[in-house]
Parts: structure tokens; sequence; C-alpha cells
């Protein structure tokens, strides 16, 4: 139901590794609100595997750097 | 932050206000029909909400609830007062046909414009902010339950309306005359929708919290 998902990410670190990236323009950048990027943030969520790729392209990174597989949670 | 609660504290008052002149209050009040009365006093409220909601500070919920969490709360109010005020006057729907039957025709008024009310909000709910992304994915998922959910929760109610139906002796089944069961039938789906928002809401409470 969205809690406590399979999949860590790093997007919080990374988007102030890239001087401070509001939520709300990661959000843009990616075609989604931001209260899904704070889902995402907080490991409710579990994206797409197209959401995935355009978060990562948002954030100039690589998939497999802000996703991660932390197996079952 | 004050006028902010004073303002829903107010917002509150008015819904609780409509809804007793809805369901429970006199026929007439100030020689004006009380159902028509709350339904005009229940809008005020819905507007009310909307404006609260477009002046919310950033840092508030206005930021962390997303608009369908709000559509969500708010379609849920209005669907169980409608559902609540449907059960509460059903009565007048055992009488003569609608055409010979003032009060049904008067309840069944405040119904249709309590839900045009309801669809009018949301449509300006869903109008406000077009330059930003207001669904995604998550929101289509977390819809996507809230819908099979209402359409278990119809499933339930109607199997329950065939097998009421289907097994009580005739003697006991005076009460189901067609206007009634029409009427019955619009509660149904009332009620459907209200499950719909009730599981939409937790859907996003649940990735908030």
């Amino acid at each position: 139901m969205g809690n406590g998902t399979p999949v860590g990410n790093t997007i919080r670190r990374l988007r102030f590794e890239r001087g401070g990236m509001t939520q709300q323009a990661l959000a843009d950048a990616s075609g989604v609100t931001r209260q899904t990027v704070i889902a995402l943030e907080a490991g409710r969520y579990a994206p797409s595997l197209e959401l995935a790729f355009r978060i990562a392209h948002a954030l100039g990174a690589r998939i497999e750097d802000v996703f991660q597989w932390k197996g079952d949670a | 932050m004050q006028p902010l609660r004073v303002g829903f504290a107010g917002l509150v008052a008015l819904a609780a206000l409509a809804t007793w002149l809805l369901i429970a209050g006199p026929a007439r009040v100030l020689g004006v029909d009380a159902g028509n009365a709350g339904v005009v006093l229940l809008m005020a409220a819905g507007w009310g909400s909307l404006y609260a909601i477009s002046r919310m500070p950033d840092d508030g919920l206005g930021e962390t609830m997303s608009r369908g969490e709000w559509r969500a709360w708010l379609g849920l109010a209005f669907t169980l007062v409608i559902a609540a005020y449907s059960i509460a006057h059903a009565g007048v729907f055992q009488g003569p046909p609608l055409p010979h039957n003032p009060d049904a025709n008067r309840v069944g008024r405040n119904v249709v414009m309590l839900l045009a009310a309801w669809l009018i909000l949301a449509h300006v709910l869903d109008a406000r902010g077009r330059d930003r992304v207001q669904r995604d994915e998550r929101d289509r998922e977390i819809e996507a339950r809230g819908a099979g959910a209402a359409r278990l929760a119809l499933v339930v109610i109607l199997v329950g309306y065939a097998l009421l139906l289907s097994f009580s002796p005739t003697e006991r089944l005076d009460w189901a005359v067609p206007p009634l069961l029409g009427h019955l039938l619009v509660v149904a789906l009332v009620v459907s929708c209200a499950f719909e928002y009730l599981v939409i809401g937790i859907g996003y409470w649940r990735d908030r919290r």
C-alpha cells in the first residue's frame, strides 16, 4: 500500500549535492507533484521504471545511483 | 496561523449547521425551506474551504497535502452529508409516485443540488493551479484503489438489496414501493462514492504520515 517499499533511494542527498535543488524543482523537472517527491524520499512510494529514469535524468545521475534494491521490506 | 484556525473553525461550524438543517432541523426556518437553506450553507462552506486551501501558507498543510487528498476529504464530507440526508428523508418516497409527491420532489431536488454543488466544487478544485503537475502516477494508483473499493462496496450493497427483496416474505415488503427502491439505488451509488473517497483519502494519508 505504499508504506515501506523495498526500493531505497538517495534522492534527498543528490538534491543537496546538486546545489540544494528544491523538491518542487525536482517535481517539475520529473513531471510529478511535490507530494510524490516527498513520498519517494520518505521511502513510502516505489516509482515506475519510467518515473525512476525521469528522476535520475533530472538529477543528472544514473538510475542505479538514485535507486537501490533493499530486498523485501 | 490564528486567523486560519478561526476560519477553519467557522467553516466547520457552518458545515455542521448546514448538516443539521438538512438532516435533523425543522421543516422551515424563517419562512424558508430548511433543506434549501442547508444546501446553500453547505455550498458556502465548500466554497469557503476552497478559498482557505488557496490561502494556505506554503509550509503548511497546503504543501503537504496534495490536490487529490483535498478532493478526497471534501468529497467524502459531501457524499456523507448527501447519503445521510437521503437516508433521513427516505420515508417521503413511500408516498405516491414522484409527479404527485411534492415532499419527495423537494428531497430529490436538494439531493441533485448537493451533487451539482459538489461536481462544480470538484471541477474548480481540479482547474486551479494548472501551471503545475496536479496528478501523476501515484495519484492514479491511489485513485484506482479507490475505484476498486467503490465497485466492491456497490456490489455488496446491491447483492444485499437483491437478497433482501428475494428472501423477504411479501407481506413484509410493503415498504418497498418503486419510488423508494429507486431512491435506495441512488443512495447505494452515493455510499459507494463515499467509500471511494474514504479509500483515496486514507491512501494519501498513509503515504505522508
